[in-house]
């Protein structure tokens, strides 16, 4: 892998050229308490002394509300209009390993049976740069789903850890967008030597030792297997209120809906975010729901990350960011029911 | 043993007693949880589960919800018992005054409580969280004795409430400025809304078996958070607590866009204050403002 340094100023510099090239470039931006990624007008806006966005970068690729066409109506006919479909060059910086692996998660999801250019034109465009992990909570659980803090593979196409001196970061671009980057401003990005490499190392090793939730995810997927029907679901669910708070801040979630939003004259069909925790996810036309009762839509929630998804992609559809776990209104901890799965399938009931 | 540690006790066992007598099928409660800073609902059915039980300032979810038919896994026990700080007691009777629960199949466990943490406060759980640490309602909460209780656990305290200048302190700022710069101030906000919806999931009052939002024939509101949407969902969702919320903070508190729907909430609290002599949760007989005709009512504004 292609390694280099870059010093604060200088990552300063590569952010400030990107937007005199016309790059749409996005950073996390402190906003009251928290921390949104968004876009940047200077370097100056950009904070990478934080802890994680309270959104993921999801929404760069594939936006909570998209207009897919838009529609007019005439005396007898219904006039179609498509959306532009060229979307700005963009450049993410500042998210963690475990937003990073998103894209990589969902690539499989909108190429499946049909391929969504909402989602491939954006990604073309898009390039992700993340950062080495410095602060980590009891939430996290990344290292268990086969990620790392510091990793610099998970999806990125530059990935800057800080090195101790606080000042230079050590630069490695798993990929050839990544390269492309480095190349485009040659200046900014300094050799690497074998004490740089070193002290990236060691750095990883501090982001490693964050992490302090460990949970056994080996016996889960099987388990979930025979038990779509147990005393579980509804224990540790029947809590789960229904809202979209951990599903719209996931890196991974992707389910979608389509609405229309018309006029007599005409309208626009938009492809919304939705979540499988709302109870009309389900809800048929008839009125019948499937999912009738709350601790079977959170079911889901469980059954698709660590059941259907790896069936069907072969993949985890959960980066341990435990967003959802922090921000659910009355704790609903997805490592807290990942570890009462484990329990039980070592237990074997 | 501390203060909390003793609460907690009294809770476990008297939650025990009236599970292994048959008194209850189910007692809503709170119990630990693996993240620091936090506590989480918790129903038991069997007296072991009470074991579990805890309470402290970490105790902010407001556990009323559960007695409404969104949330019929709980509502739909016949019998139910459930842990109530003064503000959560507030939201039982104003569940009570709009006919939703009956009083007489609940009992509430009264909890005397001397704030909880706020949402960005530090709290050890074990005692009370500093003043700068409060959840921004209990510097105004005239409840810390609830108004109504089956049990009364914890030693009654007199309240005292901040000032009402320094609770609308911030109302009062914003009604100063000129339409223009209300409506930046609240597009600011509103443009973070997701539509998660999960001030309208997690507020014991927004029971509606199909909320506006929902309803497709015809849309009322766009679902899609764009300006217009979310400023249709933002507004409808306080004007249909007018007069009803009770000011527990739950839709802020949960809101992960950290948009100040309080604000909006307490305008309307003391709109519903001044013009009816309302105030939500306080008696399960007063009538409700917005559904009695009286001939001497205020109707300047529907001129």
């Amino acid at each position: 892998m292609e390694t280099k340094i870059i010093n604060k100023q200088d990552l300063a510099k590569l952010i400030d050229g990107l937007i005199s090239a016309g790059a749409r470039t996005v950073a996390p931006v402190k906003v009251g308490q928290m921390h949104l990624f968004q876009e940047v007008r200077s370097p100056a806006e950009a904070v990478f002394d934080y802890f994680l966005a309270r959104r993921s970068p999801k929404e760069f690729l594939f936006p909570q509300t998209e207009p897919i066409f838009s529609y007019t109506r005439q005396k007898d006919s219904v006039k179609i209009h498509p959306v532009d479909m060229a979307f700005p060059r963009t450049v993410v910086f500042g998210l963690r390993p475990c937003d990073a692996a998103g894209p990589g998660i969902l690539d499989a999801l909108f190429a499946w049976d049909y391929e969504d250019k909402f989602w491939f034109n954006r990604r073309e465009q898009t390039a992700f740069v993340s950062m080495t992990c410095a602060q980590a909570d009891h939430a996290c659980f990344c290292s268990s789903v086969g990620l790392s803090p510091d990793a610099a593979d998970t999806g990125a196409d530059l990935h800057l850890t800080l090195l101790d001196d606080g000042q230079r970061y050590f630069v490695e671009a798993p990929t050839g967008k990544g390269k492309k980057l480095v190349s485009e401003f040659p200046s900014l990005f300094k050799p690497a030597t074998d004490s740089d490499a070193a002290a990236r190392g060691s750095a990883g090793e501090k982001a490693k030792g964050l992490i302090t939730r460990k949970l056994d995810l080996s016996n889960v997927k099987q388990w979930l297997g025979s038990h779509f029907t147990d005393e579980l679901w509804e224990r540790l669910s029947a809590k789960c209120i229904g809202c979209g708070a951990c599903a719209f801040e996931c890196p991974t979630c992707h389910c979608f809906d389509f609405q229309d939003e018309a006029t007599p004259e005409g309208g626009v069909r938009c492809k919304n975010w939705d979540s499988c925790c709302i109870d009309n996810f389900t809800l048929h036309a008839s009125g019948h729901n499937p999912r009738n009762i709350q601790h079977k839509r959170y079911r889901q929630r469980i059954m698709h990350k660590f059941k259907y998804y790896i069936d069907k992609f072969g993949k985890t559809l959960c980066t341990g960011c435990g967003r959802c776990s922090r921000q659910c209104p009355v704790t609903l901890d997805i490592a807290e029911v990942l570890e009462n799965i484990a329990a039980k399938a070592a237990s074997g009931s | 043993m501390s203060e909390y540690d003793n609460i907690s006790n009294e809770i476990r066992e008297l939650a025990a007693k009236l599970l292994a007598r048959g008194e209850v099928d189910v007692v809503i409660g709170y119990k630990p949880t693996a993240l620091p800073g936090r506590t989480q609902p918790a129903f038991a059915y069997k007296p072991e589960d009470a074991r579990e039980f805890v309470f402290n300032p970490l105790c902010v979810s407001g556990l009323p919800l559960y007695l409404t038919k969104a949330k019929p896994e709980i509502s739909a026990k016949d019998r139910i018992a459930i842990v109530a700080k003064g503000c959560d007691v507030k939201n039982i009777v104003a569940l009570q005054r709009e006919n939703q629960i009956r009083r007489e199949k609940i009992k509430v466990i009264g909890v005397v409580c001397k704030g909880v943490v706020g949402k960005y406060g530090r709290c050890d759980g074990k005692t009370e969280p500093k003043p700068e640490d409060l959840d921004e309602k209990c510097r105004y909460c005239d409840v810390n004795t609830p108004r109504d209780y089956d049990y009364l656990i914890g030693e009654k305290i007199e309240s005292s409430p901040q000032s009402k200048e320094k609770e609308f302190e911030e109302i009062n700022r914003i009604e100063k400025l000129s339409p223009r710069e209300r409506w930046k101030f609240w597009e600011e906000h509103f443009k973070r809304c997701i539509k998660c919806y999960a001030c309208s999931k997690v507020c014991p009052l927004c029971y509606c078996n199909r909320c506006i939002v929902d309803k497709t024939m015809p849309r009322w509101i766009d679902p899609s958070s764009h300006a217009r949407g979310n400023l249709a969902w933002n507004i409808i969702r306080a004007q249909h607590l007018a007069g009803r919320c009770t000011g527990c903070g739950e839709c802020e508190r949960s809101c992960p866009m950290d948009i100040p729907l309080m604000l909006l909430n307490k305008k309307l609290e003391r709109e519903s204050e001044e013009l009816f002599g309302y105030r939500s949760g306080y008696n399960p007989h007063d009538p409700i403002p917005l559904a009695v005709f009286r001939e001497e009512d205020d109707d300047e504004f529907v001129r």
